[in-house]
């Protein structure tokens, strides 16, 4: 997401990773900066917070609490190998724990962009569910009505696509929405958004969905590969 | 072993105490020792669909917070010595009963009983919550409404969520000759969205208001269909396999239904 903070999705959640040295004030100047410019994909979302070796106490903590807040997202938990960080989380009331055993390598160090990890799911997901990930989402089974995925990458949906899906959520354009019934109650792709009207029951073929010249434009999937 | 079966719904007014008291009672006049515990606190009815209002002494609440002994609380039923009822409370709400004392007061409950149905409230909160947190087995009953399917499927989800299984479905309400004119979403649209197993279809029926208003269930009602699909529910609880109810006699509906039915088994 920047060179100081990223962010991963996975089937847990969502988790923010914080670079374990830069200057803090910085770093909150920073966040604010992604998650205005983000927040189609963060409102709404639940974190960890991954801090590394960095240590913070209460106060720090609040007020990166209160800024996330903010913009509509809640952490649930804090994963840090400061002891001082992690009595923090326990004294504003989220989960602590140690840091996880295959840590993500900390912002900045080369790695894969992080929108070409996708996430395979293979479920219902239903009314009210909502899952986030910065990669690809690959869905096997329904999206039905009130469920929601959100992605910064391609949404896949190899199934009926009958809830709301968000794809390209942190800005990139260049990504499709696909599925084999797609008959969505509202699609997003980047800035865009589109409601389908109601459909006939006829049979379904399945569809893509993409921008161009900055609208949502769906096909077939026969006439979208040639 | 007991089993402890939750009927639930997420939307309100579709049929959750009119099955919890139908199928308590079909449980127990097939021989089984059933307690049926209303959890919808502080809206109380399943007392009232029964016709055992008036002989409320105690209830949960009571338990819950020691002013009586479970076995005090516990009502028997008019016609059925191996049915019991325990009523909620009417004038406490919701929050009265704590998790912890709804998983203690339905382990309490396993050592007298074959089966125990608990009437939950509508609604996501803590009501219903409390209404799962001791149930082994979870039966959602929505109507072939798009609202109520809507809810019944966030429902779906919560119940997974808790760790309780997927649950079971009963579509109550159906009125063939709405399905037949495609007015009304049939039982395979209901069933094709939530993904999950049928375990009755309950038709529209008056003699569901009537029975609630004598404070009898419908079960007794020979010439109910609601009351025959009922006890047919019953009857698939305890394992065995019968088939969905002809509701009307009208060519279509029959085989639709037993289509669901070789769908989900095979
Ligand atoms: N199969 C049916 N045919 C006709 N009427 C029915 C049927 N099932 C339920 N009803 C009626 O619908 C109304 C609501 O039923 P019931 O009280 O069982 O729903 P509920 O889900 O327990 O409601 P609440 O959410 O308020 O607890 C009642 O008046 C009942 O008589
Ligand atoms: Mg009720």
């Amino acid at each position: 997401m920047s060179d100081l903070i990223s962010i991963k999705g996975g089937r847990d959640g969502l988790r923010m990773r914080f670079d374990d040295t830069a200057d803090w004030p910085a770093l909150l100047v920073q966040l604010e900066q992604q998650l205005t410019q983000n927040q189609a994909f963060f409102n709404g979302a639940r974190l960890t917070l991954e801090l590394g070796e960095r240590s913070l106490d209460e106060i720090q903590l609040s007020e990166l609490l209160n800024l996330l807040q903010h913009h509509g997202v809640v952490a649930d938990a804090l994963s840090a190998n400061a002891r001082e960080a992690r009595n923090a989380a326990r004294a504003v009331g989220i989960t602590a724990r140690p840091l996880p055993r295959y840590a993500d390598p900390p912002p900045g160090t080369p790695s894969l962009a992080p929108e070409s990890e996708a996430l395979l799911l293979t479920r219902t997901v239903r009314s009210g569910q909502v899952l986030r990930h910065s990669g690809h989402i690959t869905l096997i089974g329904d999206l039905n009505p009130g469920g929601e995925l959100i992605a910064g990458g391609s949404v896949i949906v190899w199934g009926r696509l009958r809830g709301f899906v968000h794809a390209g959520a942190l800005g990139n354009a260049e990504v499709v929405i696909c599925a084999l019934e797609l008959s969505p109650t509202q699609l997003r792709i980047a800035d865009q958004i589109a409601t389908t009207p109601p459909r006939s029951n006829g049979p379904h073929v399945p569809e893509v969905a993409r921008i161009e010249q900055h609208q949502i434009v769906v096909e077939s999937w026969e006439n979208y590969k040639r | 072993m007991a089993r402890v079966i939750t009927i639930t719904s997420g939307k309100g007014g579709v049929g959750k105490t009119t099955t919890t008291a139908n199928l308590g009672t079909a449980l127990a006049m097939r021989g089984a020792r059933v307690a049926v515990m209303d959890a919808d606190i502080g809206l109380r009815n399943l007392d009232v669909v029964m016709g055992l209002e008036n002989r409320i002494v105690y209830d949960l609440v009571d338990v819950v917070e020691g002013r009586a002994r479970l076995r005090q609380a516990l009502i028997k039923d008019k016609r059925l010595p191996e049915l019991c009822l325990l009523p909620a409370a009417q004038t406490r709400d919701k929050d009265a009963v704590s998790p912890e004392q709804m998983v203690y007061l339905t382990n309490q409950l396993r050592t007298e009983f074959d089966f125990i149905l608990i009437d939950s409230p509508a609604g996501i909160e803590g009501g219903f919550r409390n209404a799962i947190v001791g149930a082994d087995e979870v039966i959602i009953v929505t109507t072939p409404e798009v609202s109520a399917v809507r809810d019944a499927d966030r429902i779906v989800g919560l119940v997974e969520a808790a760790e309780k299984g997927t649950p079971s479905l009963i579509v109550n309400r159906i009125k063939p000759r709405l399905v037949n004119r495609g007015e009304m979403l049939s039982v395979e649209d209901v069933i094709e969205l939530l993904a999950i197993n049928l375990l009755g279809i309950v038709p529209d029926d008056e003699a569901i208001v009537t029975s609630t208003n004598r404070g009898e269930a419908a079960v007794y009602d020979q010439h109910s269909l609601a009351g025959r699909a009922f006890l047919n529910i019953a009857r698939r609880l305890n394992g065995e396999e019968v088939p969905f109810l002809p509701l009307q006699d009208q060519p279509g509906v029959l085989e639709r239904f037993f289509g669901i039915f070789g769908r989900r088994r095979t």
